[in-house]
């Protein structure tokens, strides 16, 4: 995490163009940029500047957004549950389908189900979801008016359960897709590995029941792997639902530090990137453990 | 300032407008007026706090809050340029010199929040945006409002309804200077300053306008409501919802699907469809916006004025107007943008000839043309416009590399002057007043004073543009600025090739809108029905 940080924030100082000039505009003179840099402590040496962030990072406080003068924790948090709704979502749609789908195509394989399942799941995994989620809308919202073309909530509206999850279905999809192929084909490959496991194939010579088959001995070794790769989608998710989040103009992280970088608006971007690179480490965190749980030769001692 | 980047639904707008309706308890809607405005708009704003802020994008809300003590009046469409009105001054004159500026200030004006407007208040705000050594100054405040503070002498409060402003120099653009899309001296609750804090005003924008602020969800909306208690012509809407929305595609598809009922900047090539479909397109033909290029005066093939002639017949303007801009914008041949008093439409420049083109660039010494780099801005559109340049360029054997640059990177450059090795760089800007034309051409606008990116100087342009300031008379100012233009036309030190007529495209239940010569809109005339 101090690594990221670093990073992050270094990479932020080198990005060309300068934040008073963009701030204050053409007709600006260099005493006003001057002034301005002084009042943000941006004319303090590099490593004052980091010194200073870092302490006040660890308390929670990140600052103040340049754009927009609200603290920073105040901008990030909500945009942090929105995508955190959205990623969510996506997750469980793109479990809901790639797990049955990939213990499916693995159990019929070579089967027409089984070539037609991956031919869709290479077709979804490498089109871009920038032009799905438009063809979603083109088709959902403008032709047949069932679902709305973007944000969050019904903009006049009060918001509500109901017009959330309304407004969930279409970026929610688009978003699960990349995901959902990618699990099925993690899946099918892994149960595929599982099922010529030689333990396996002594089980079933044993008349072990189909089913107990399965669950015993199969599925909770083809696990591993698939349950890593979904963690890693999660935190892929985080960060990377940020083209969803511009075509359906959801309020989340990712839209966030795109128009943020593109402001020039350091604390926030900082904040942010700092958070996903949380969510990543949590979300192997949490994958190792339940990797542990499942599989006891992990377990020490 | 920014360029612009290239640029059935029945059931639910029925709907929507039933809630909003329903949503004002036991009124009937009179005829003409109420309706929430939903607005889509090309960018998230910055800062409600109109003294601390430069972009135009958020000047489209702030000029709904807060009034100055003079303003333009954007109800006319069928003007060269906004009239000057009184604003929160009923009047002011101004002394036989130039320099004293009088403002008798309107009585019986209340902030949002109830606090009186008066010479006290005013006081305030200058003191806030111009005056270091008062314990309200907000430097923020100084650094954006410079354009307008640098003028000011001496501030004195006369009586508590009226006010004098002594200026260091005459200068009759001055008035227009403060009503620009960079921080403007309107006028601010005092009170909500003191209990806000500095900062706090972005938050708590409290002003006179005809609508106050309600809330503000970044990146999601801003929302303001009429205010009942305005001075003025009350504001017939009942809500303004701005809601930013990035993705130009995302902005075309809320309309059609009637989630919004306007869109600015809209992509050129979707228009004709949408208008098909029943939808309104508004445009202005004199709205201050020209697109122009910088030819670089330290790139040595530059330095020959024939080469830049060349270059200035070798653009076909009407082409770029017609097949691009598709009727939504004009061609330009002159470096004055239009809405201003000195404005003239019939002003031309070089005519289209690559053929004259071509031979005055071997007269200068380039029969085989040359190579050079063109910086600009990248666009999420592409870049239509420049591609077509670059066309007409290699046609008479210009060859011009693209190089495209993120936003601020390029803001940044552009601000900086280009370097020798650059050839050429662009803008898209204008103002209402024509001292615009100062921070372009200027001398004294070499960076880091201005935006004179080629590094074009002009003795006599200069004088001329200074004896424009301070001439008070309008025939005269606009013959001093033409003579201007057209000297800096001849040393073709710049290409204007298209201004922008801003277009605008409403749903058919949008009443009332007018697009005016200027870069942002009084929504007080807007009603839906």
């Amino acid at each position: 995490m101090f690594g990221v940080s670093v990073v992050v924030f270094l990479l932020m100082q080198l990005a060309p163009g300068d934040v008073a000039t963009a701030l204050l505009g053409p007709q600006a003179t260099v005493a006003a940029k001057e002034a301005l840099r002084h009042a943000l402590g941006l004319d303090r040496p590099l490593p004052v500047q980091y010194g200073v962030w870092l302490t006040h990072a660890v308390r929670g406080d990140f600052g103040v957004s340049i754009a927009t003068q609200e603290p920073v924790m105040d901008l990030v948090l909500p945009r942090f549950l929105n995508t955190l709704v959205l990623t969510f979502s996506s997750l469980l749609l793109a479990i809901l389908i790639g797990y049955p789908v990939g213990i499916f195509a693995a159990l019929r394989s070579q089967t027409v189900f089984d070539r037609g399942a991956m031919a869709v799941t290479l077709l979804l995994g490498s089109t871009p979801p920038y032009w799905l989620g438009l063809l979603l809308v083109l088709l959902f919202a403008l032709r047949l008016h069932w679902l709305p073309v973007s944000g969050m909530y019904d903009i006049a509206g009060n918001g509500g359960l109901g017009d959330l999850l309304r407004h969930l279905i279409l970026p929610a999809i688009t978003t699960a897709l990349g995901p959902a192929a990618i699990i099925t084909r993690m899946v099918r490959a892994s149960v595929r590995d599982a099922l010529s496991r030689p333990h396996v194939r002594v089980a079933r010579a044993k008349g072990l029941p189909r089913r107990r088959l399965l669950r015993r001995h199969v599925l909770r070794n083809a696990l591993p792997p698939v349950i890593t790769i979904t963690g890693l989608q999660l935190g892929y998710l985080v960060g990377g639902a940020l083209l969803t989040e511009v075509v359906f103009d959801w309020p989340g992280l990712g839209s966030l530090l795109y128009t943020s970088i593109t402001a020039r608006d350091l604390p926030v971007v900082q904040a942010t990137t700092l958070l996903i690179g949380l969510c990543f480490v949590l979300a192997n965190i949490v994958v190792d453990l339940i990797n542990v749980l499942l599989d006891p030769r992990l377990q020490e001692g | 300032m920014t360029t612009h980047e290239p640029t059935r639904r029945n059931l639910l707008l029925t709907a929507g407008m039933a809630a909003a309706a329903g949503a004002i308890p036991g009124a009937a809607r009179a005829a003409d007026s109420g309706g929430t405005l939903i607005w889509g708009m090309p960018a998230e704003t910055d800062i409600l706090d109109p003294h601390a802020t430069g972009g135009w994008d958020t000047y489209q809300i702030t000029y709904q809050i807060f009034e100055g003590l003079v303003k333009e009046d954007l109800t006319k469409a069928d003007v060269p340029t906004p009239p000057l009105v009184p604003g929160l001054a009923t009047s002011w004159t101004i002394s036989p010199d130039g320099t004293v500026y009088t403002f008798k200030l309107r009585p019986g004006v209340k902030f949002h929040d109830g606090t009186p407007f008066d010479a006290a208040a005013v006081k305030f705000n200058f003191e806030r945006f111009w005056d270091e050594s008062s314990p309200n100054f907000y430097q923020k405040a100084k650094s954006f409002c410079i354009a307008y503070t640098r003028w000011i002498r001496a501030f004195d409060v006369i009586d508590p309804m009226t006010v004098r402003v002594t200026l260091t120099s005459p200068n009759y653009q001055w008035l227009r200077q403060g009503l620009q899309s960079y921080g403007q001296p309107l006028m601010i609750s005092p009170a909500a300053v003191k209990q806000y804090g500095n900062a706090g005003i972005a938050l708590h924008p409290i002003g006179t306008g005809p609508f106050r602020f309600i809330q503000r969800d970044h990146g999601v909306k801003t929302v303001i409501e009429r205010n009942p208690d305005y001075w003025g012509r009350k504001a017939k809407l009942d809500r303004v919802i701005f809601r930013p929305l990035q993705d130009p595609a995302t902005r075309v598809n809320a309309l059609q699907d009637g989630e919004i009922q306007m869109i600015t900047t809209p992509p050129w090539d979707e228009i004709p469809r949408l208008v098909k479909q029943g939808f309104v397109l508004s445009t202005n033909k004199n709205v201050p916006y020209i697109n122009f290029l910088y030819l670089n005066m330290k790139f040595k093939p530059m330095q020959d004025v024939r080469v830049r002639r060349a270059i200035n017949m070798a653009i076909d303007r009407e082409g770029i107007a017609r097949d691009i801009y598709r009727g939504t914008g004009r061609a330009e041949y002159g470096m004055l943008s239009p809405g201003t008093d000195a404005y003239d439409p019939a002003f031309r420049s070089y005519k289209y000839d690559p053929d004259a083109a071509k031979k005055l660039l071997a007269e200068a010494g380039y029969p085989n043309g040359f190579k050079m780099v063109y910086q600009l801005p990248q666009y999420g559109t592409g870049e239509v416009v420049e591609t077509w340049i670059q066309r007409n360029l290699k046609a008479i054997g210009v060859d011009a590399e693209m190089r495209k640059y993120e936003w601020v990177t390029y803001m940044g450059l552009w601000a900086k002057g280009m370097s020798a090795d650059v050839g050429m760089n662009e803008i898209g800007w204008g103002m209402s007043t024509p001292a615009w034309i100062n921070i372009v051409v200027s001398c004294s606008s070499w960076s880091p004073n201005g935006e004179n990116s080629g590094w074009y100087c002009n003795k006599q342009v200069d004088e001329l543009l200074d004896a424009a300031l301070k001439e008070p008379d309008a025939v005269k100012m606009k013959a001093l600025y033409q003579k201007a233009n057209r000297l800096i036309m001849d040393d073709a030190a710049y290409v204007p090739y298209v201004d922008d007529m801003q277009p605008v495209l409403l749903a058919k239940t949008v009443k009332g809108f007018v697009n005016p010569p200027e870069d942002w809109f009084d929504l007080s005339t807007v009603w839906i029905g």
